[in-house]
């Protein structure tokens, strides 16, 4: 057998990482391009700016924290389930809730604070405040699809 | 059509230098475009925008570093028989990871670039440094990934 239950969880862990990764990347070009913009402009506003870029960032932790709790705690209780081939199917599952929230929150994360960025030079660098507030606003549903992640594996008894 | 173990294996190598090479290959033509269109106004920031277009070439030698060790130092142990039914897959599913990371931050590092090279003329290329501080921020990304890949082979137990 090619494919077996474990390969498939880690299948699920490893898109849950790759979707974090590629939705940060987005969100930190999204926000680093008006960034370099604004810099141009403004030198001064480089706290500011960095501060605002580096948001979208935590969403590569949260997929790496869903790999390796499959890694670690999912994958050796797969063997002990009933129905091991559809357990290992069920955790790939689970994987692809986190990799969208992951990645679209990231990607998006990124267009709030780009915005705030190019604020910054017209509010001299009061909008910081602002701006981390309503990101924080797409940064819970990263929290919320690792913690759904989670409370998925629990419910199938996997956790 | 028989799949063994270390064909998947390799695959995941594979699939994560394509990443690597596709995101090098995006990013890099996004500055390069802004640094063209800068140069045809402003030729003497030749050297500031060679740099900044240069910067998305990592991927590739990240990517480049993770297939050299999956054919070194995992398919030996693939091939060996020692590692539980399935190994080929996970390595597969670990090389999209990389692919993920490696594609997506190169892609939207040639963003943070082109609008770096975009605001040299007007701070007489001053943004560089400010520029490439923003851009690590995406590349720290490849890294996490490159990092993060080899850490699930480990966990996994293939390296």
């Amino acid at each position: 057998m090619l494919i077996s239950p474990e390969s498939l969880a880690v299948l699920g862990g490893a898109l849950a990482l790759a979707g974090g990764l590629a939705g940060s990347s987005i969100g930190l070009g999204w926000a680093g391009a008006p960034a370099a913009a604004t810099l141009a402009e403004e030198p001064g506003q480089l706290r500011n700016a960095i501060i605002l870029v580096s948001l979208p960032m935590t969403q590569t932790f949260y997929g790496l924290i869903i790999l390796i709790l499959i890694l670690t705690t999912v994958i050796p209780n797969i063997s002990a389930m009933p129905d091991p081939q559809g357990t290992g199917f069920a955790v790939f599952a689970c994987g692809i809730i986190a990799a969208a929230a992951e990645c679209v929150s990231a990607a998006y994360q990124g267009a709030i604070c780009a915005s705030g960025i190019s604020l910054l030079p017209k509010t001299k660098g009061q909008i910081l405040t602002n701006a981390m507030m309503l990101a924080v606003f797409v940064e819970l549903l990263g929290v919320l699809g690792m913690v759904f992640t989670i409370m998925a594996l629990s419910m199938l008894g996997l956790f | 059509m028989n799949i063994d173990a270390s064909s998947l294996a390799t695959l995941g190598g594979g699939i994560a230098l394509a990443g690597g090479l596709a995101g090098s290959s995006l990013g890099i033509a996004i500055s390069a475009c802004a640094g063209a269109a800068m140069l045809g106004q402003e030729p003497k920031q030749l050297r500031n925008v060679i740099i900044l277009a240069a910067l998305p070439m990592s991927r590739a030698f990240y990517a480049f570093i993770f297939l050299i060790l999956i054919l070194t130092s995992v398919l030996p142990g693939l091939a060996s028989g020692q590692a539980p039914a399935g190994s080929g897959f996970a390595v597969f599913a670990v090389g999209l990871i990389a692919a993920s990371a490696f594609g997506f931050s190169g892609a939207f590092q040639g963003t943070v670039c082109a609008a770096g090279i975009c605001g040299l003329s007007k701070t007489k290329g001053r943004i560089l440094t400010n520029a490439i501080m923003l851009a690590v921020f995406v590349e720290l990304l490849a890294v996490l990934g490159l990092v993060f890949s080899i850490m699930a082979l480990s966990m996994l137990g293939l390296m």
